[in-house]
């Protein structure tokens, strides 16, 4: 009977972690905008570099 | 006809198309962007979205300039290190997936710009550029591809949206979870046999219920405060007592170890309480209700002081200042002409797109935009004082609009609360004295109207989003209770019930032949000035082919445009410019035509009613009194009253002061007024009105401050929009009538002496859940 006490302290640690995480979440913005990363996660991926790569680099979709 | 579309702005192309790559586009402008964008490897721009560009606006050098000034561009950077510079910019024509993409690889076309970032809510791009990289700069390249941007004041584009509630809620939804997880065994009845363990858990419960009550409940319990302090009451007052009670006996319950109390349906209470709060205070973040004079205006202005020219912030200006404004740029005071002539565009102030003429000499008013060559100013007032600023001033203050009338229902609910409570604490009395204080508690607790505070933030909100689906954006949702009691709406005419263009075009002049009809056609296409627009939109019938060559096209800003289509030449513009020996002003707005250097004709436009505007005002009349106030002479009245019957009134050559003045006569009748206007001649009615709604053919543009922004499309809709709004009352009132029947249930409960905590927690949040599907589900079928 005695490991419930336990679990019931790790429940609560766990659930604490999580409140931290939304916390996190909230105050870094990630709520403030709910349409761009639903959008850019669907760009084609490209070659990131800035030395003007020719237009090869780019895919058509 | 063929009617092909421009590949980068979806345009109809008209005359012969500015081909490249094979694509086809309808003027330069965006044949150069997609160009610039090919030749950047951005060409998935365009197979993102179908013909998603934005057709560039001509805009001159030193649109920009001022940025470049030290203490005016600091205002605007975020962040500055020696490497980079962090800037955040306010972008109103993003409008698709394809300009995230563009705007976020837009590295690829300067490689001075490091990183950008967009934020489609807000309209936003945040942007990492190298020092190298002049603000004006960088403002100059997203223009230059269609997306200008808007730096009217910096007040607006840092608005941030509050996350107050998010914490709230977090905090409340976590206690909610773990205090339902923990009375589990209290449900299921198997408690009692293990009071060591049944302590453990309440101890538990109470530790996660603190913040609830401290933090999540704390607006409530000071709203209450409040008002009972100023001998007021609100709804909170009824909610604080019931939170109260419900939290002070699970206390007592945890700490004389009778079990957990109702702890867990206190964590659920001010949880979906927050729900409702949070779900009232989303708005449009990327619309602004509060503009005021400051962003209209330019941020800063060349100014002449002593023979030396420099960029000056607009509230640095002082009277006898000598000012350079150049073609397109707004006056920001009431100033004296000093050059010769100058034109100026009003349509921000009027509604009225057509420019006027000035005279050496002439007071103008601030607001004006010049068009064509630049010219020199004296100011008469400074910015703050001028003849428009002070409109605003005049309007009167938010406050009054909002009287709540909510309170007298709190009024009535507590005291139906407090007579149950003292007549069943007085039976129970006589029947056992010992659960008196008990029954009392557990009444308070059930009477708390949780279920009646969800059913106006859901009802509303809904109804907010449904209005903003079809193009009526409000402000807030306690726009909508002064929507159902207006009486008289307000109509502007000029930009309003007319079209801001002048779109109606009658041609007056020497017979013109199908070729020539032609030649005008190509030559008008090439520009995208309004008037040009509205030529080709009334010439494109007449003519039947459309492939003529056109070259040396050249537009003189405020004058006209000429070219030289199929070896003649043209010439499209005012009257001086075509033809300036036989030069008479006159006050029509006219484009005329030559060709080869012979006078032909003009075109006379007209403003037009917006289509299906008639049917809505007789439909409005059946139930409300119309009014028409214009600032134009009165030369459509019998075209309104030809179309209309039984206005209550309709006014012309009206003042902005005296469209205020006529709103607050109404409203000293009793009236509740509905001002729909759309320039800023308006925006000291639109702010003294019971509810203002600003019409606008672009929602992210120039508004004046307002309750609601209604799309200009969308208007002749807006009977609908207002039976929308009404019909909301009818849901509150079913919400009301559903949430006193769950308080009826639980008071029955309660004055029995059978609320358990068991009871309370199925209670609570059926009802909750229930108020709010059933606002839901009538608000969106309500349309």
């Amino acid at each position: 009977m005695g490991i419930i006490y336990l679990m019931l302290i790790v429940s609560l640690v766990i659930a604490l972690f999580f409140l931290l995480g939304f916390f996190w979440a909230a105050k870094t913005g990630q709520y403030d905008d709910d349409y761009t990363p639903s959008v850019r996660i669907l760009f084609d991926d490209e070659k990131q570099s800035n030395t003007n790569t020719e237009a090869n680099g780019s895919t058509e979709v | 006809m063929s009617s092909k579309s421009c590949y980068h702005c979806g345009d109809e192309i008209i005359g012969k198309s500015h081909t490249f790559d094979n694509k086809e586009f309808c003027c330069n402008g965006c044949k150069s962007v997609y160009q610039l964008l090919s030749d950047s490897g951005l060409d998935s721009f365009y197979s993102l979205e179908d013909k998603p560009g934005v057709k560039p606006a001509a805009s001159n050098d030193y649109k920009y300039a001022f940025l470049d000034v030290e203490n005016i561009r600091k205002k605007f950077i975020d962040f500055e290190d020696d490497k980079t510079i962090h800037i955040t910019l306010f972008l109103p024509q993003i409008h698709c997936s394809s300009c995230i993409y563009l705007l976020e690889n837009i590295h690829k076309i300067d490689e001075r710009i490091q990183s950008c970032q967009v934020n489609f809510a807000r309209r936003q791009a945040s942007l990492v550029i190298s020092r190298e990289l002049k603000i004006s700069e960088l403002s100059g390249i997203l223009d230059a591809i269609g997306y200008a941007p808007n730096f009217g004041s910096k007040s607006e584009q840092k608005k941030k949206r509050n996350n107050k509630y998010l914490y709230k809620l977090g905090v409340a939804g976590f206690a909610f979870g773990s205090i339902m997880l923990w009375s589990f065994p209290e449900y299921l009845g198997i408690e009692e046999d293990n009071p060591e363990f049944r302590n453990f858990t309440s101890y538990l419960s109470f530790a996660v219920s603190v913040p609830v009550i401290l933090y999540s409940a704390n607006e409530y319990l000071i709203s209450a405060y409040k008002a009972l302090r100023f001998k007021s009451l609100n709804l909170d007052v009824p909610i604080s007592i019931g939170i109260l009670a419900l939290y002070i006996q699970s206390a007592y319950n945890i700490f004389a170890g009778l079990g957990p109390g109702y702890m867990d349906s206190f964590a659920g209470f001010i949880f979906f309480l927050l729900i409702g709060k949070w779900f009232q205070s989303k708005t449009y973040d990327s619309l602004s209700f509060e503009r005021d004079y400051t962003s209209y205006f330019p941020v800063a202005v060349t100014r002449f002081r002593n023979e030396e020219e420099s960029i000056v912030e607009i509230d640095q200006l002082e009277i006898d200042d000598e000012l350079l404004i150049r073609n397109m740029e707004i006056i920001p005071c009431d100033t004296i002409l000093l050059s010769d002539e100058a034109k100026i565009d009003y349509s921000f102030v009027t509604g009225e797109s057509v420019p006027i003429e000035k005279k050496k000499g002439d007071f103008i008013y601030a607001g004006g935009k010049l068009l064509g060559q630049k010219s020199r100013f004296k100011v008469e007032k400074e910015s703050n004082r001028s003849h428009l600023t002070q409109l605003w001033n005049e309007a009167g203050s938010e406050a009054s609009k909002d009287k709540n009338t909510g309170d007298k229902l709190s009024v009535y609910f507590l005291l139906a609360v407090l007579i149950i409570a003292t007549l069943t604490g007085a039976l129970w009395f006589f029947i056992d004295t010992s659960r008196v204080t008990e029954i009392v508690v557990s009444i308070l607790i059930v009477a708390c109207p949780c279920a009646l505070a969800l059913s106006k933030p859901f009802t509303f909100g809904n109804t907010m989003r449904v209005l903003g689906r079809k193009g009526l954006y409000l402000k807030n949702t306690s726009v909508i209770p002064r929507i159902n009691t207006v009486t008289d709406i307000v109509f502007d005419k000029t930009g309003t019930l007319t079209t801001g263009s002048s779109n109606h075009v009658i041609y007056d002049g020497d017979e013109l032949s199908q070729d020539d009809i032609h030649r005008i056609l190509v030559l008008a296409n090439s520009s995208t000035h309004p008037l040009s627009r509205s030529i080709v939109s009334y010439l494109k019938e007449k003519s039947a082919d459309n492939s003529a060559e056109l070259i040396n096209f050249q537009e003189t800003g405020g004058e006209g445009i000429e070219g030289i289509v199929d070896g003649l030449e043209i010439k499209i513009g005012s009257a001086k410019f075509t033809h300036p020996e036989a030069h008479t002003p006159s006050n029509e707005t006219a484009s005329h035509i030559s060709i080869n250097g012979t006078y032909k004709g003009r075109f006379i436009f007209e403003s037009e009613f917006r289509p299906g505007i008639w049917e809505l005002l007789n439909e409005l009349n059946t139930s409300f009194d119309i009014h028409i106030l214009s600032g134009d002479k009165n030369k459509d009245q019998e075209l309104i009253l030809d179309h209309t019957n039984q206005l209550k009134g309709i006014l012309f050559e009206q003042s902005p002061k005296d469209k205020l003045n006529y709103i607050s006569q109404l409203q000293n009748d009793g009236k509740n007024v509905l001002m729909i206007g759309d320039g800023l001649n308006d925006a000291g009615a639109l702010e003294s009105a019971h509810v203002g709604i600003a019409v606008s053919e672009d929602i992210f543009r120039f508004t004046p401050s307002s309750d609601a922004i209604i799309e200009a499309s969308q208007l002749n809709k807006l009977k609908r929009f207002l039976r929308t709004s009404t019909a909301s009352k009818k849901v509150l009132l079913i919400c009301y009538i559903f949430s006193i029947i769950y308080n009826i249930v639980g008071l029955s409960f309660a004055i029995t002496g059978n609320l358990t905590p068991l009871i309370a927690a199925i209670l609570m949040p059926l009802s909750s859940i229930s108020i709010v599907l059933i606002s839901t589900l009538f608000t969106s079928s309500n349309r």
